[in-house]
């Protein structure tokens, strides 16, 4: 606690919180109303600062407008600042002394706290070295123990004594140091208490004035807003008299002045209404000897009109009348097209009945017909297939009666011919040749041999031609006789793979890939038949014509003499004119050990030139294929013409001369026969003679071998002997 | 009318005959009375026989004749007269409720404030009776701060009475709790600033000191526990508001220091007392030497209470973990006024305060004055102001602050729009730290108050952030104008209707 400090406090505060003010002695002084009066004018100085920060470039705009604002407003805005303020300074005057003291009460902790820290720091110290000068008295006792004349320890006695009192004294002077301490601080709390009691009627005070004040000013202000009201209102009141009064005499002077007007337009009025009298009258006279004169004339064109009236009533009377009877005469004609027309009517009526009925009636016609016509029509279609049905089994029965013959005959003929065969070979000692006939080889009905599709051929061309190679020799005809062309298969061959390599884009592109795994062979075959399905080529012949075609094309380009001929007439027809193919062939079958003569031949004909040809030969072969009769019969009617003829030949196998040949034999084996009969029966005779000579042999050699010979005198044996051994040798 | 008038005349036998003569008549005068007052010429006859009757007619006729000054107002009339009667026998038998409104007025003008509050109290409602009794009891009387009724006060300022004068173990409790059933209804606020400590007849012969006070005992037995308020706050089913201060007044020389204790078992009933009060929206325990450990049992008693809104704990001993648990208190309710002012709060509880402000939301004043937080809480507690969007009142005064408190200040400042009022006053802001503030004042345009008094501050710095709280008030004012205009139907007409 501080008080001189404190109320330094206080005193500062209040400078501080005043010295804001420039009157700042005044408000000090001791007379209230004095202050007052310098707050307010603080207040006001205050104020003013305030407005004109606050308004700032506001203030000109803003002047005029506060101007224009009444007098009491501004009072009030005024006064209402003037009492924020007080009323601001007031609890600031009075919180004041609160502030002051929480400032002190801070102080006084802080310092206590450091006066406390350092009573503890002592108090430790003093109890450190009090506890030193114990043990320093306690190891004497121990010393003294040891003593043992008396005087010593008497010494020593009264030194610990000595001692003992200086620690007793020390004790006793920090205990009394801290009473001292306790005193003062009883003593400043006594003087705080005070302080505190003074403060409180500081405040108190300050309080009462501040409500005095208050109360005072806001009495003031309430009287000077009141005041500045009545002001106002007064001079509203005096304002608005004369404004109303001069209203008044405005109004009084302007009515007079109408009045006068209106007195003058009477006048002139009534001038005016005289005048216009004056006028109608004779205009009124004026027209009323017009119009009299108008009605004169009117009556007389009354009468006329009356007389004309008359005349076309009597004429319409008339007219009248016999519209009348003509009107009569008219209905009767309708009566009568009427009953006219009824009986029509009737018969239209009638007539549609009728047709109506026929109608249905050959409706009913037309649908029984046409379900006879489907039952017939059922049936044909029926009787078509049974009929079709028995062909097939014809041709089957046909096919089968006719191989059963043709075995039967085979077999006839074979036994022919293995009867002549041991006859020439064994009976006459002939070589035999076995003849040959063609139809000795024929199996199965006589037919038209079946045109092969250019794919077939196609294979076998490929297939030869591969064959060919292991073969080495030169290409067997026979095989590739049955075509008509002597065309070479290797040359075909070549111009069909350049067919093939060139006019790949005939072919579709699924089918490219799907080939690519294929052998190399069954590729070429694969898109050679796509392309020729592509041109249309289907049967051998237009294969063979599109070979042709080709050599045909080369030639021209090897002789070019006859190039222009060639390239025209192909072009156009090749395939009409049979004749000139057939040349054509000629004079290529002429040209074929040339080929041979140089195997890169084909290749003259140059791979762009390929696509020409092929469009020329495309354009030629369109023209027969449409010509051709578009529906063939597909059952042909087979031909049996050469039947007969093959029988008979299969009957005349054996010639004549064979025959004769045969029958010759035939009597010279019978005479041979009849001898060789006669040897047997001689051989059996003389079989059985030497049966019998065996026999009597045997019973012989009994005889003598038995007994009785020996007993005998003279045996037989020895008669016998010598004819027997005769015999045996 | 007929029963109300039935009623009185048992009671006042020697006044039957009025209603016996004429029932019909005094009926109609009753009925008449008060009207009829103000004219004197209309009473007809009729109407003079009835009080006079007993005397005889020709006798009122004389009286007529003679003197001329007579008038029929001076006749005390039968209501008035009955309603003297109930007056006197009020005590006994009080009859308020059947009268005629104008006749309970007149019984209530006329009724005694001595009267016992056993009668009274549940049955006068009249707050000009109360009025008159307060007057008569008290000679200074402020109707304002118990709610504008008088028959609260009267009744909160008798209990605060007897509180303030039980003597623990000598007084009878049933003293307080008699009255209980009297004034539950009435009692919103109690506010007691002194509790008695028990009695113990001093053997030492000390016993004169103690004569002039005669209420406080001063040895040293154990229970120094003064009232336990569990029953009678149970009892109390309006209580609002608690202001208790555990000490004692006026000991003069008696002193001692266990006269202001505020004992542990104490502070477990009043923790128990105010967790179990519901309504208790203010709560005060000031100057009462509360230290850490009992401010915690009383916070920890009102963590999550459904209707707290203020608590004072100011003039105490309260260290930081009392302002921890405080601190964890406005999380777990819904506190709008924290005073904790004259503490031993420091930096360590004002940073645990500032965690938990910074996300509070219905915290709006919080009073740290006269603590020792230093920049260390003052800084902390900026910062959770920049966060913070509820606090509007804020008092820092006497904390030993200095700049690094201020620079944060002038930030939230500049940022917070929610702050009203600052206090930094007796602080060490110094001259850089009054210009900062300076600086964020410059920016802000809600600050009303900001008080730098004492703080070292630069007069001048001083005198421009009072020229723009100037400038902020007017602002605010403005717009108190222009709301109150948006709303000027209901607004005109709210305040005009209680005062006529």
């Amino acid at each position: 606690m501080n008080p001189p400090g404190s109320l330094g406090d206080l005193e500062e505060l209040e400078g501080e919180h005043l010295s804001a003010s420039i009157l700042r002695p005044s408000v000090h002084s001791d007379n209230p109303q004095e202050r007052i009066q310098a707050r307010r004018l603080r207040i006001a100085a205050r104020l003013e600062a305030r407005r004109r920060e606050a308004l700032g470039d506001y203030l000109d705009g803003k002047k005029e407008s506060e101007e224009d604002q009444s007098k009491s407003y501004k009072q009030k805005e005024e006064s209402r600042l003037k009492l924020a303020k007080l009323l601001l300074c007031g609890t600031e005057l009075v919180t004041n002394i609160q502030v002051a003291a929480d400032i002190r009460e801070t102080r006084r902790r802080v310092e206590e706290e450091e006066i406390k820290r350092q009573r503890l720091e002592k108090l430790e110290n003093e109890v450190k070295t009090s506890q030193d000068k114990f043990d320093e008295i306690s190891a004497k006792w121990e010393e003294g123990k040891q003593k043992i004349i008396p005087q010593e320890l008497w010494e020593m006695l009264n030194t610990q004594q000595v001692h003992c009192a200086g620690l007793i004294e020390d004790k006793n002077k920090l205990i009394n140091e801290l009473q001292q301490e306790l005193k003062t601080k009883d003593d400043q709390y006594v003087k705080d208490l005070k302080k505190q009691s003074d403060n409180i009627c500081l405040l108190l005070d300050r309080m009462e004035e501040q409500v005095k004040n208050v109360m005072k000013t806001f009495r003031q202000e309430l009287h000077h807003i009141e005041k500045a009201f009545e002001v106002e209102r007064q001079e509203l009141l005096t304002s608005n008299k004369k404004k109303w009064e001069r209203a008044l005499q405005a109004h009084n002077t302007k009515e007079l002045e109408y009045l006068m007007n209106r007195i003058k337009k009477v006048e002139d009025y009534e001038k005016q209404l005289n005048k216009q009298r004056i006028w109608d009258c004779e205009e009124y006279s004026l027209i009323k000897i017009k119009l009299e004169q108008d009605v004169q004339v009117l009556e007389q064109q009354l009468q006329q009109m009356k007389a004309t009236y008359l005349l076309n009533q009597e004429k319409l009377e008339y007219n009248y009348q016999v519209l009348k009877k003509r009107d009569e005469e008219s209905t009767v004609i309708k009566s009568q097209q009427k009953r006219k027309i009824n009986r029509l009517h009737d018969i239209l009526n009638n007539l549609r009945s009728k047709y109506a009925k026929q109608v249905k009636q050959f409706q009913e016609e037309n649908q029984s017909l046409t379900s006879d016509y489907k039952h017939l029509v059922m049936q044909f279609k029926e009787v078509q297939k049974a009929m079709r049905h028995f062909a097939l089994a014809d041709d089957e029965k046909f096919q089968e009666i006719w191989l059963m013959n043709e075995e039967e005959v085979k077999d006839l003929i074979k036994r022919g011919f293995d009867v002549d065969r041991i006859i020439h070979t064994h009976h006459l000692g002939l070589p035999w040749t076995a003849p040959d006939f063609w139809f000795l080889k024929n199996v199965g009905p006589l037919s038209q041999q079946q045109q092969k599709s250019a794919s077939q051929i196609l294979e076998e061309l490929l297939m030869q031609t591969e064959e060919e190679g292991a073969e080495e020799t030169a290409s067997d005809p026979a095989s590739y006789l049955d075509l008509p062309k002597q065309i070479s298969a290797k040359t075909t061959r070549k111009i069909l793979m350049l067919l093939c390599d060139e006019s790949g884009f005939l072919i579709e592109s699924k089918l490219l890939s799907l080939l690519l795994p294929l052998e190399k062979s069954e590729c070429y075959l694969l898109r050679l038949d796509a392309i020729f399905s592509a041109l249309g080529i289907e049967s051998e012949d237009d294969l063979y014509k599109l070979v042709n075609f080709f050599l045909k094309y080369r030639a021209h380009h090897h002789s070019p003499s006859s190039q222009e001929r060639m390239s025209l007439t192909p072009a156009l027809e090749p395939a009409e004119q049979p004749d000139f193919e057939g040349r054509e062939e000629e004079s290529l079958v002429e040209r074929e050990p040339e080929e041979k003569e140089a195997p890169a031949s084909p290749r003259l004909i140059h791979p762009n030139a390929v696509l020409k040809i092929l469009e020329a030969f495309v354009m030629g072969l369109k023209k027969p294929r449409d010509s051709r009769p578009p529906v063939k019969l597909r059952k042909e009617v087979r031909d049996n013409s050469k039947d007969s003829e093959y029988w008979q030949a299969l009957a005349t196998v054996i010639p004549p001369a064979t025959q004769n040949l045969w029958d010759a034999l035939y009597t010279a084996l019978e005479k041979y026969h009849l001898i060789l009969t006669q040897r047997a029966k001689l051989l059996v005779e003389n079989n059985a003679l030497e049966q019998q000579n065996t026999e009597l042999q045997l019973l012989l050699k009994q005889y003598l071998a038995s007994k009785i010979n020996s007993e005998l005198q003279v045996p037989p044996t020895e008669v016998l002997r010598i004819p027997v051994k005769s015999k045996q040798t | 009318m007929q029963e109300s008038l039935a009623t009185p005349a048992p009671s006042a036998p020697s006044r039957s005959f009025i209603s016996i003569q004429d029932p019909s008549s005094t009926t109609d005068q009753v009925l008449s009375s008060g009207p009829q007052l103000s004219k004197p010429s209309v009473p007809p006859p009729v109407k003079s026989r009835g009080p006079n009757s007993g005397a005889g007619a020709h006798r009122l006729r004389r009286i007529i004749a003679e003197d001329a000054e007579w008038s029929l107002a001076i006749v005390p009339l039968l209501t008035e007269l009955c309603i003297q009667n109930i007056v006197k026998n009020f005590p006994n038998n009080p009859i308020l409720t059947q009268l005629l409104p104008e006749h309970q007025q007149k019984v209530l003008n006329d009724l005694s404030p001595d009267l016992p509050l056993a009668v009274t109290a549940n049955l006068i409602h009249d707050e000009s009776y109360w009025r008159r009794c307060c007057m008569h009891r008290w000679p200074v009387c402020h109707v304002d701060s118990h709610g504008g009724s008088w028959k609260c006060m009267f009744f909160e300022r008798h209990l605060e009475n007897l509180l303030k004068h039980f003597i623990p173990g000598t007084t009878d409790p049933a003293v307080i709790l008699d009255l209980l059933p009297l004034c539950r209804n009435y009692v919103h606020r109690l506010r007691v600033d002194q509790f008695l400590p028990p009695v113990h007849l001093p053997p030492t012969p000390r016993s004169e000191d103690q004569s002039d006070s005669g209420s406080e005992g001063e040895t040293e037995e154990p229970t120094r526990d003064h009232y336990q308020l569990n029953d009678l706050v149970a009892g109390l089913s309006q209580l609002e508001e608690l202001d208790l201060v555990y000490r004692v007044k006026d000991c003069g020389m008696n002193f001692e220091w266990n006269l202001f204790l505020f004992t542990y078992r104490d502070c477990h009933s009043l923790a128990a007392t105010i967790k179990a009060c519901h309504t208790l929206k203010i709560f005060r325990l000031t100057r009462s030497k509360v230290d850490d450990d009992k401010a915690r049992i009383l916070i920890r008693s009102l963590l999550d209470h459904p209707a707290l809104e203020e608590l004072d704990l100011s003039h105490n001993l309260i260290g930081d973990r009392g302002v921890r648990a405080a601190a964890k208190l406005l999380s777990h309710s819904r506190l709008r006024v924290l005073n904790l002012a004259n503490n031993q709060v420091r930096a360590p509880g004002a940073q645990s305060l500032a965690h938990a402000l910074a996300h509070n939301t219905s915290l709006l004043s919080l009073n740290l004055r006269l603590n020792c937080i230093e920049d260390e809480g003052g800084q902390a507690l900026a910062h959770a102001l920049q966060t913070n969007k509820c606090l509007t009142t804020l008092h820092l005064g006497g904390n030993e602050l200095s700049e690094p408190t201020a620079t944060l200040l002038s930030l939230v400042l500049s940022v917070n729009t929610t702050l009203t009022s600052i206090n930094l006053s007796c602080n060490h802001i110094g001259l850089d730290g009054g210009k900062q503030l300076l600086e964020g004042m410059s920016d802000n345009r809600t600050l009303l108050e900001f008080d730098l008094r004492l703080s070292e501050v630069a007069q001048e710095s001083e005198y421009l952030i009072g020229q723009a709280l100037c400038a902020n008030r007017e602002t605010a004012r403005q717009r108190g104008l222009n709301a109150s205009h948006f709303m000027s139907p209901l607004t005109a007409q709210g305040p005009e209707n209680p005062s006529r």
